[in-house]
This record gives C-alpha cells, sequence and structure tokens, in this order.
C-alpha cells in the first residue's frame, strides 16, 4: 500500500497548510435565518425570505444594497432575507419539487418562475403554490391589462408578474454587420462559433417558429421538427457555440460572442458596460416571456402578499425599474420614470411599443409539456 | 474502562463503532439507495416505481456512450498533461529547493486557497476569446483569427489540468523527497549519464508518488462537472454534466442513478487494473 | 529535461562549463515559469477583486478602486453564504475528527479482525467521484421516509460533510499514530496510571498536533466543497453556491474579495510557519 503512504503525506502537508485557514471563519460575525410556518393570519412576519434571479432588483452601486427592500423593512417592520439563487427555471424547480411534493416548506416566501417554462402552472397544477391574499393587494388594479388573465392563472389567484422581457438577437457591431433576422444568425458563416442560443425550449423556439414562418403558439409536430431541424443543423455545423441561461451576458460583454439570443433587459444593464452591443426583435418576430412572483406552499402569504402590494406601488415599481430595464408590469411606473429618469422612460426596451408586442409571441404552452418534445430538446442541447 | 480491561479483544470494535455505523448509514447505504433508484421506472408526472428496469443500465450507456468516453478522455489527457508538468516542477523542488523547500511547495498547494469555483472562473477571464491568451497564440499563428480557447476542449482539459494539479505534485514531491540523496549520487556513478541514472534509480523509486498522484488527478478529473460546464459547450459535455442534470433539472432519477453507478464502477475497475498493473512491475520489485 | 540538445565539445573547459550551467538552470527556469502558471489564476482573482466596473458586471477591467473591499459586505447574501459556510466547516470537522481518531486508534493500536477491510472501507469514500457521493446521499435523502424526518437544509449539508471528512481525518491522525513511541504509554502503565489516565495525559498531548490538522483539513476541504453540497443543500446556499449562483451572470468583486482574503490569510499563515521552521533549524544548529 505504498500509494496509500504518500497519500497521507500529502494530506499531512495539506493540513499544514489548512491549519491557517480557520482564521477568517472566526472574523465573521454570526447572521442566522428563521424559519416559520405558513399561516394565514394577518400578521407580519418578522423577515420575507424572497429567492430571485441574480440582477432583478434595485442596486445602490457604491453599498450594492437594496434601497426598495430597505425602504420596505423601514415601513412595515419586515427584514427581507433577498437570495439570488435562481438562474433557471428547470434546476430551481429540481430544487424545490423534492420538499414540495412531501408536503414540506422550502424556507421561501416567494419565489419567481417564468410562464415561458412549464413550472408556473405545474407548481398550480400540483397543488404546490398559494393563492394570494388578494385583500392585501389593492394594487393589483395597476397589473398591465395584457398580463391579467394568462391561460395558466387565468384570475391571477395565485401569480403577479415581476418584470416581463423580450427575446430577440444582440450583436456586437465592433464584431459583425448587424445581426437583424435569425437564419443570418444560424447561418451567416462570419458567426461561426460566435453565437449562442437560450436553453429554454420557451426562450429559443419561438424565434426559430417564426423566422420558419410558423406560429409558435400554436405548436404542431410538424411546425415543432421543423424547428428542431433548424437548430440541429445550426448545431452540427458549429455555428452555435453553447445553449445558455443568463451566462450568454459576460461572454457577449467581453466580446466572445459576436451574436446571441439575448433577454432585452439584459441587454440594457449590459450596454452600460459595452456601448457596440445592440439588440432588436429578429423581423420576423420574438418572444416575450413574463416572470412570476408565487407564494410556495408553507410561505407566509400575508406577508408575501403585503410586499407584493409594495412593489405594485408605481413608485416603488419604478424605481425597481430604473435599475433592473426589464418591462414594468406596473401602470403608473412609466410615468414615475418620465420625471425621474426619462431615458429609462423612453427606452423602448423597457417600455416597448405596442408594435413591438404584437411582434413577440409566448410559446404554446401545450409544447412545453410535451414529453416527446422535451426529451428531443434536451437530448439536442446536452449532445 | 474495568470493562475494557476485561474485554481487550473488544476495544478496537468500540473505537472502530462510532466512525463505521456513520459511513455505513451516509456512505453505503446511499450507494445502496443509488442502485436501488437506478433499477425503477416511470417519469416525474407519475412518479417513480422499482421494477427491476436494466434497461436504465443499457439505455445509459447506449445514448450517453459519448460523454463516459470523453469524461475517460479529458480526464486521461489532464492526468498525463498533469504529471509531465509536475514531475520536473517536484524534482527541482526536492532536489534544487534547498532551505526553501517547504516554501515552494507553498507554491504548489496555493491553488487550493482559491476556491475550486472561483479559480475555474479566472480561467475563463484567462482564456476568453478577447483575452491576452487567446491574442498571442492568434498573433503566433497557433490559433486562425476566428480560433478560441473557451468552449473547446482545449479550455476543458487545461481547467481540469490546473485544478487537479496539486494532487499529482504533492505525491510526486513526497516520493522525490525521501529518497536517499546518497543513492542517487551512487547511481550517477554507476551510469554513464545522469539521464540513465535518472531512468535507471530515480524514476523507479519515485514510482509509488505517480501512482498516488495519478489516481489522486485522474478520479476527481473523470467525475467533474465544473470544468465542462464553465469553460467548455454542449460538445465537451462531461458524463458528469448529464448526471447533474438530470438528477437536478430533468428530476430523471433512475437516469441520472444508473449513470452514476456506472461511473464510479468503470472508476473502480480501471483504478484495480491500473494497480494491478503497476503493482505487479515495479512496485513489488 | 534535455530540451536543449545541443552537444558540448568535450575539449573546451569554458563550453562544457556554460553547458553545465545552461543544464542546471534550464529545470530552475521551467520551475519559475511552473510557479508563474500555477499563480496566474489566482493573481487574476485578486486584480478582480479592485476591480471598478463600469456596469454591473465584473469581467472587463475597467478601474482600480478599493470599494469593494471596503463593502465586502455589501451584496446580499454573500454574508449568510460565508457563515454558513464555515459553521458548517468548523461541525463537520469536530465532527469527522473525533470519529476518524478513534478509528485511526483502533486501526493503528490493534490487531483484529476485519482491520483489512476496515482500511478499504476507509478509502472507498476517497476513490468516488465527488459527484457519486453528492447523488447518492441525494437519493437517500429523497427517499420519502428519510426526507419527513430529516429534509435538505443544514443537518443534511452537516451529515454529507462529516461523511467525505471523515476519510480525511482517519488518514491525518494515522500517519501521527504511526510513528509514535508506544514506550511513553507503557511507562505511564508501569508508574500505575490507568488506560483512561494514560490516554488523556499521555497519548491526546502527544497526538494533538495530528488532531488539529486533521481539524484544518477537514475544514478547508468542507468549506471548499461544491459538488455535494450543490445537491444536498436543498434551500440553503453556502459560499462556493453563492459563487455558483452569482457565476451566471459575473460575480461580483466581492465574491473576488473572499476569495483573495481566504488565500491571502492562508498563505501568509503558511509563509510564517515555514519561517519559523527555519528559524529554529538555525537556531538550533547554531
Amino acid at each position: 500500500m505504498t500509494d496509500v503512504y504518500t497519500r497521507r503525506q500529502l494530506l499531512e502537508r495539506a493540513a499544514a497548510g489548512g491549519a491557517v485557514l480557520t482564521l477568517p471563519g472566526f472574523l465573521a460575525a454570526c447572521g442566522g435565518t428563521s424559519s416559520k410556518s405558513g399561516s394565514s393570519s394577518h400578521k407580519l412576519a418578522k423577515t420575507l425570505n424572497f429567492s430571485n434571479w441574480t440582477l432583478y432588483i434595485d442596486v445602490n452601486n457604491k453599498t450594492k444594497r437594496h434601497p426598495s427592500l430597505d425602504q420596505f423593512q423601514k415601513q412595515f417592520g419586515v427584514r427581507v432575507n433577498y437570495t439570488e439563487d435562481i438562474n433557471d427555471n428547470a434546476t430551481y424547480f429540481g430544487k424545490i419539487q423534492g420538499p414540495l411534493s412531501r408536503g414540506q416548506s422550502i424556507d421561501r416566501d416567494i419565489i419567481v418562475m417564468t410562464d415561458n417554462s412549464r413550472y408556473p402552472s405545474l407548481l398550480i397544477k400540483k397543488g404546490w403554490v398559494e393563492k394570494l391574499d388578494k385583500s392585501a393587494i389593492p394594487n393589483i388594479k395597476n397589473l398591465q391589462p395584457a398580463l391579467q388573465h394568462p391561460g395558466w392563472d387565468p384570475n391571477r389567484d395565485y401569480s403577479l408578474p415581476w418584470q416581463s422581457g423580450l427575446t430577440g438577437i444582440a450583436y456586437n457591431d465592433k464584431l459583425t454587420e448587424p445581426i437583424l433576422t435569425v437564419p443570418d444568425l444560424l447561418e451567416n458563416p462570419k458567426l461561426k462559433g460566435k453565437i449562442t442560443l437560450l436553453q429554454g425550449i420557451g426562450d429559443t423556439m419561438p424565434l426559430i417558429m417564426r423566422a420558419n414562418g410558423d406560429d409558435p403558439t400554436k405548436v404542431t409536430d410538424a411546425s415543432w421538427s421543423r424547428a428542431i431541424k433548424v437548430v440541429e443543423k445550426a448545431v452540427h455545423s458549429g455555428q452555435v457555440r453553447q445553449f445558455t441561461g443568463n451566462d450568454y451576458a459576460p461572454l457577449l460583454a467581453k466580446g466572445d460572442l459576436k451574436a446571441c439570443f439575448a433577454w432585452s433587459g439584459d441587454v440594457v444593464q449590459l450596454q452600460a458596460d459595452n456601448s457596440h452591443l445592440h439588440w432588436n426583435l429578429p423581423k420576423d418576430g420574438g418572444g416575450i416571456w413574463t416572470d412570476n412572483m408565487l407564494i410556495p406552499n408553507g410561505g407566509n402569504v400575508y406577508t408575501a402578499s403585503v410586499y407584493m402590494n409594495y412593489v405594485y406601488e408605481p413608485k416603488v415599481a419604478a424605481e425597481i425599474e430604473d435599475y433592473v430595464n426589464y418591462i414594468c408590469p406596473v401602470v403608473g411606473a412609466k410615468q414615475v420614470l418620465l420625471k425621474k429618469d426619462p431615458a429609462i422612460a423612453k427606452n423602448t426596451l423597457i417600455f416597448p411599443t405596442k408594435q413591438m408586442l404584437d411582434n413577440a409571441d409566448n410559446i404554446d404552452a401545450n409544447a412545453l409539456n410535451n414529453e416527446k418534445y422535451i426529451t428531443q430538446w434536451q437530448n439536442l442541447i446536452t449532445s | 474502562m474495568g470493562f475494557l480491561h476485561r474485554h481487550r479483544g473488544l476495544t478496537p470494535y468500540l473505537l472502530l463503532a462510532p466512525g463505521l455505523v456513520y459511513l455505513t448509514f451516509f456512505f453505503a447505504v446511499p450507494l445502496g439507495f443509488l442502485v436501488h433508484q437506478s433499477l425503477e421506472s416511470g417519469n416525474f408526472d407519475i412518479g417513480y416505481s422499482f421494477t427491476w428496469a436494466w434497461g436504465n443500465y443499457s439505455a445509459a450507456i447506449r445514448g450517453y456512450g459519448a460523454q463516459f468516453a470523453r469524461s475517460f478522455e479529458y480526464a486521461g489527457i489532464a492526468t498525463v498533461l498533469a504529471l509531465l508538468f509536475s514531475y520536473p516542477l517536484a524534482y527541482w523542488i526536492a532536489f534544487r529547493g534547498g532551505r526553501w523547500r517547504n516554501l515552494f511547495l507553498l507554491f504548489i498547494v496555493a491553488p487550493f486557497f482559491v476556491t475550486y469555483l472561483i479559480r475555474t472562473l479566472a480561467w475563463e477571464t484567462i482564456l476568453a476569446d478577447q483575452g491576452p491568451v487567446v491574442r498571442i497564440l492568434r498573433d503566433v499563428g497557433i490559433l486562425g483569427s476566428g480560433g478560441r480557447l473557451l468552449a473547446t476542449s482545449v479550455a476543458v482539459v487545461a481547467g481540469l489540468t490546473y485544478n487537479f494539479l496539486p494532487f499529482m505534485a504533492l505525491p510526486l514531491y513526497v516520493s522525490l523527497e525521501q529518497m536517499d540523496g546518497r543513492l542517487i549520487e551512487a547511481a550517477q556513478d554507476l551510469y554513464a549519464s545522469r539521464w540513465r541514472a535518472f531512468l535507471r534509480v530515480t524514476l523507479p523509486l519515485s514510482l509509488p508518488g505517480v501512482v498516488a498522484g495519478t489516481l489522486l488527478t485522474f478520479i476527481p478529473a473523470a467525475g467533474d462537472f465544473i470544468n465542462a460546464q464553465l469553460l467548455g459547450s454542449p460538445g465537451q459535455h462531461m458524463i458528469g454534466n448529464v448526471i447533474q442534470s438530470k438528477f437536478l433539472e430533468l428530476i430523471d432519477y433512475p437516469a441520472a442513478a444508473s449513470m452514476s453507478f456506472v461511473l464510479m464502477a468503470t472508476i473502480l475497475l480501471a483504478v484495480a487494473l491500473y494497480a494491478r498493473a503497476v503493482g505487479t512491475e515495479k512496485l513489488t520489485g | 529535461m534535455s530540451a536543449v540538445a545541443v552537444r558540448a565539445p568535450q575539449r573546451s573547459n569554458a563550453l562544457a562549463r556554460a553547458w553545465a550551467f545552461l543544464r542546471h538552470h534550464v529545470l530552475t527556469g521551467y520551475a519559475i515559469l511552473a510557479f508563474a502558471y500555477l499563480m496566474l489564476p489566482i493573481g487574476v482573482v485578486i486584480a478582480f477583486s479592485f476591480n471598478h466596473p463600469r456596469g454591473r458586471f465584473n469581467y472587463v477591467w475597467d478601474g482600480f478602486t478599493w470599494n469593494n473591499w471596503r463593502y465586502w459586505d455589501g451584496v446580499p447574501g454573500l454574508r449568510g453564504a460565508l457563515v454558513l459556510s464555515i459553521e458548517i466547516g468548523v461541525l463537520a470537522s469536530l465532527i469527522a475528527t473525533a470519529l476518524g481518531t478513534l478509528i485511526a486508534l483502533a486501526l493503528v493500536r490493534y490487531r483484529f479482525r476485519g482491520r483489512g477491510a476496515t482500511n478499504i472501507f476507509i478509502f472507498l469514500p476517497l476513490s468516488t467521484p465527488e459527484i457519486v457521493l453528492g447523488a447518492s446521499l441525494l437519493t437517500l435523502f429523497g427517499n420519502r421516509a428519510v426526507a419527513n424526518i430529516l429534509p435538505l437544509g443544514f443537518a443534511t449539508i452537516l451529515i454529507a460533510h462529516v461523511m467525505f471528512c471523515i476519510s480525511f481525518a482517519v488518514v491525518t491522525v494515522k500517519a501521527r499514530l504511526i510513528g509514535f513511541d508506544r514506550h511513553l504509554e507503557e511507562a505511564a502503565m508501569d508508574l500505575g496510571a490507568n488506560e483512561w489516565a494514560t490516554f488523556t495525559k499521555v497519548t491526546l498531548p502527544l497526538i494533538a498536533p495530528a488532531i488539529l490538522a486533521s481539524m484544518l483539513l477537514c475544514f478547508a476541504v468542507s468549506v471548499d466543497d461544491f459538488v455535494v453540497t450543490y445537491f444536498n443543500a436543498g434551500p440553503r446556499v453556502t459560499f462556493p453556491i453563492f459563487v455558483w449562483n452569482s457565476a451566471r451572470v459575473g460575480a461580483p468583486p466581492q465574491v473576488n474579495v473572499i476569495g483573495s482574503v481566504i488565500f491571502i490569510v492562508a498563505v501568509t499563515g503558511m509563509v510564517a510557519n515555514i519561517v519559523w521552521q527555519i528559524r529554529r533549524q538555525r537556531s538550533a544548529t547554531a
């Protein structure tokens, strides 16, 4: 067992090195998290556990704190334990489905999931999310009319939009001519290995289908296989470098990508780093989606509802919007921003025109739940 | 302690009991659960049930043979690269490091003190398409004008090599350092050239370090998914990526479990074969 | 190693010396380059902790600032993740070292049936890929009956960390015990100490450094673990998971600050230790 002999020496040495690692540990102060059970009482909890996507709420650039959350605490005495632990819908759902299926709490009062994935509707269907306490959300009247009656939650009993966004094509004008159509993106030889697509079916497929002349809101086997073939070809030719979630952002900003499928708000944020970036809806049409706040079972319904009401005040919504730069679901936020930050209010990526909205689709929910499609897609993007 | 005195034979078992019971419950039993899960069938919506579904294994190997092969290929290359890189370095520290040997050793361990994910992200920055490394490689013509490192197997193997290098270098160093300097001097007197002395004496004596280092590098590299995720693209996905996504995203437990088990079994087999091959030839001699 | 394959002419003494010099220093030159390679990513990590991103993303160098260090705690969730990692690390290293020390004592001190098998069993977790360890624990914790008692969270992370730390602890303590002079214990017993007194008064102090080393190693391994934790953390976020989550959009510079602090503290401690050892050796020989 000579290898054991050397292994232990290795470990000994490593241990000698590890010795000093403890110091920073003890320097750090103690923090703690409180857990509580779900209740429908009209009493505010001490903390609100809120899981959201990264870079999806206002940040003070210097202190890195979230002003809107600090204000909420001041106003209601509820500390928001804000966790940016959602990176893509599938992974997050995978993480929470275990406990939820067993009727256990996941220590969250609000989570945010996208309606172009199957998960918001799945959560409702499985009975894993609580009904909102609408009596605590009078501001629900400020919800954009277009978002009031989604098919999977017709009366907004379980969900409220956090932000919406458009899916389109971003490109870097330093590295390429403008890329305005899907075929150009997928076939232009100058872009080989320098483009990415999005890993969600509901993100990528509407754009592909529109380019094929198909209707993404009514997916058929034929239109699906046409779309899959297009993507397959682009993958096998080496045109597509990766399928990404949020992670196309660093690649695009650094110049590793010349163009990619991208979300509108991300690009607005990225333009601060790199003014060479542009974003457009493809001529044939793009995608639109909405991220929804949901209260998982065991979450504190009242406190969560009070918070939702708070962010549906136009002033607060405007404050968040000013940083997040996606599409604000709250009517009235634009008016506030027109005074405060007119550049943002006039940015059509943030307050899109009707024409843009008409040219963007959310994908057919049936397609998202089709096991055959899911398997095909998954095999394609992980091959 | 009177009890122990009377039953001295029991003492070792009493000492072992807490730890072994723990490892049984949280290492051995979970592996049993894993095997059990790997033989289930069903899907997320209707749930999974145990049906002796051996088909999961053939499906895993058939459907993901490429990723399995890639894992072993990348891990193998990374291990060889790490060995070639570390050996001269370990040799230099052991024989030329002098009084400051421990300080030099620190350089080898240093990467361990930066969180694994953070140092991999640093490589993402270094190897970026617009970064200095790619620019230099383009200038000297190794990479074409549109060439890149990120999202290629080169970057993934480079990441694996760097991340597990200390596992290779430390055992090598330990085995070299233990060597009796007089033995090497004698060998140099005996053989005409230093090089032959090295081949005939130093290298064989350091073989235990090579074996340990190879195993310590190969095993974690074969199961890794971080490097392929951060530095590669789907074309570089290793079996770890598939297991991870089947377990945590697709909630396809039986497929993921059967793949985990195949991975573990293959590695144990490879290790056994390797230990045997090296052991019979050199180690016992 | 004979990268320079020039044959030195035997006659010329100077040339031979130059060749010898070169050959001697080829390896040194290589070592310097190798060290540079090893330190390169670390340099990048530290440099970007001072980056002042123009926008919100920390991957293009935009300028120098102290702010990330001043507001290291500014990124919400970072402190909580760090604290959780440290709590788990401390507890896991204590428990694993306690269990591991007992096992090491049994393995080194006693000849008993099943000793060989135990040795192999202890090494199995070390030779199992992390992803298999993580996945198999998740199948255990995901089992309905188990999950009802033990939902994913702090406890499951701790259990997982203790599991993979035990083997490290056994190996570290065993190494020390093997080179340990049993005569001291026998002498104590001869002087009338009973087994317990011998253990606490003689054995324990002698192996204390090994126990400390084991705890520190376990702590280091635990704090750095991502894969096993990622599978079994449930809703909890440790420091590596925090890095993973934030990496998707570019980790904030504060992550580099924490990474740099861990590195600097560890290395400073080790350098101090080495210098102290060298000094001691010197004064011992002087």
